[in-house]
């Protein structure tokens, strides 16, 4: 299976360890235990992808920190990249 | 406890090579300089495309970037080569690396004569140095002793999970131990100012930290009148993009990790060394080879370098260790890279990996070659420019 690596227990996002298809399920590792979700698109290792749904303009967290805010609703399993994330401190 | 071997100086911390290093103070004096080097084992030319017609803080960067290679504790001695008639005058240079009480010797090109007479004289006084410096013995130190320079370069998302988090590791346990560590890289750190700010030891160094960044992000900004180019997410490389980095504050927070948890001591300017121990913040840009260069006149023996994507680049005559976060990338460039941090990617704690990256960077202090080292790799002597 698909693995994920949730940094911080903060984080409403994962890291994907390995590349992982559309529908396939994904194993999120975090300090507090596994979880698990299914992938709502092919998503790269190295790649975020969201662990719960956000509403536009909600941030987006990792590291514990905001790194940028939903430019689109997003769905938990979707990926999260430049197509629907804006950076507050630069746009 | 966690000690290295390294060749005690007259002044300042200890090296942990024993090279001669022949420094053009400008431009014009290079092939000299060169020359000079190509005879002498143990010899480092130190060529630069700077010292001359240059005015104000260009100038000023140049000759503190010089300086402080020159003053640096991995040098035994210094040999300073001049023309004669350039800007940064090259006794100005020898009187700043004499003030270490390492050997330093001068030669200006103008007054021995020629091209000739010059190399000729200076291969003699770089090869007695080297000489001597093949007579030092090296001695066992405490990590206190140890100056520790953070860097990071072709960045993907392994960087800020596995390679900079056990970097960090380092980091946290050399300054506890009351040695010091130089993270610098400022145009990366924008976005995180904040976070950097509230780590500052007190408020003068949290308003120095927020000086330092803002100051860069408006020279970058004023820089070009693209707009596109002014805003800050253009500090991210389509690679880092391809490696699923979205943002320059990820970015930012991702490679701050390599500095550790522990507080921010003070901003050294480039060319300057920190006054004590502790975690410093140097005033230098991001791009790999000024930034290892500002590390070096800053005074860092060694330099711990994390990527993702793998870069081969060394600094003549200064270790820079290769680590990496990605498994996949350390079994492809394995002859560039020293240390694998990817096993944190599959389960091993950041203690665990960091312990062994600790062990990793105290035997190439203590004499074992890195990879940039074994294979000649030079690249990264880079004087920065305004």
């Amino acid at each position: 299976m698909a693995k994920a690596l949730k940094i911080n227990t903060r984080d409403n996002c994962a890291v994907l360890l390995t590349d992982v298809k559309g529908g396939e399920p994904v194993e999120v590792r975090t300090d507090a235990g596994v979880s698990r979700l299914d992938a709502r698109c092919a998503i790269a290792s190295g790649h975020k992808i969201a662990l719960v749904g956000l509403a536009v303009d909600q941030p987006i967290i990792k590291y514990g920190e905001e790194i940028g805010r939903a430019q689109t609703a997003i769905e938990p399993g979707d990926w999260i990249h430049l197509h629907n994330v804006y950076c507050r401190r630069g746009h | 406890m966690n000690t290295f071997q390294g060749y005690r100086r007259s002044q300042g911390l200890p090296g942990l090579r024993n090279s001669v290093a022949v420094i053009p103070s400008v431009f014009c004096a290079n092939t000299v300089a060169r020359r000079i080097a190509e005879h002498v084992t143990g010899a480092i030319a130190f060529c630069h495309p700077v010292g001359c017609s240059q005015v104000g803080l260009d100038l000023e960067l140049t000759a503190r970037g010089l300086k402080g290679l020159g003053r640096h504790p991995n040098f035994f001695g210094v040999v300073v080569v001049g023309l004669g008639c350039e800007r940064l005058q090259a006794h100005e240079l020898e009187e700043s690396i004499a003030s270490t009480g390492k050997p330093v010797e001068t030669l200006v090109i103008q007054e021995e004569g020629d091209t000739l007479r010059a190399i000729e004289k200076g291969v003699t006084l770089a090869s007695r140095m080297a000489e001597k410096a093949s007579r030092q013995s090296r001695e066992e130190f405490p990590l206190s002793e140890l100056s520790l320079g953070l860097k990071c370069g072709g960045t993907d998302a392994t960087s800020g999970l596995a390679a900079n988090p056990a970097l960090g590791w380092v980091t946290d346990r050399v300054v506890e131990a009351g040695g010091r560590a130089i993270f610098t890289e400022v145009t990366e750190l924008i976005g995180a100012e904040q976070l950097l700010a509230g780590r500052g030891t007190n408020p003068q160094v949290a308003g120095e930290i927020l000086a330092t960044i803002g100051a860069i992000e408006n020279r970058l900004a004023a820089a070009t009148s693209n707009a596109e180019l002014q805003h800050r997410s253009a500090l991210i490389s389509p690679g880092n993009q391809d490696g699923g980095v979205t943002t320059v504050v990820e970015k930012a927070l991702g490679g701050i990790y390599k500095a550790g948890t522990g507080p921010i001591s003070g901003v050294v300017g480039y060319g300057q060394y920190p006054e004590g121990p502790g975690l410093y913040l140097l005033d230098c840009v991001g791009q790999d080879g000024e930034a290892v260069t500002g590390l070096v006149a800053s005074g860092c023996q060694e330099v711990v370098f994390t990527t993702g994507r793998g870069t081969p680049t060394g600094f003549p005559g200064v270790p820079v260790i290769k680590i990496t976060g990605n498994s996949v990338t350390f079994d492809r460039m394995k002859f560039n890279l020293d240390f694998n941090a990817g096993r944190i990617m599959e389960g091993a704690t950041i203690a665990e990996v960091g312990a062994g990256l600790l062990e990793k960077t105290l035997r190439v202090a203590s004499g074992e070659l890195a990879r940039a080292e074994l294979l000649g790799h030079d690249e990264l002597f880079c004087i920065t420019r305004i």
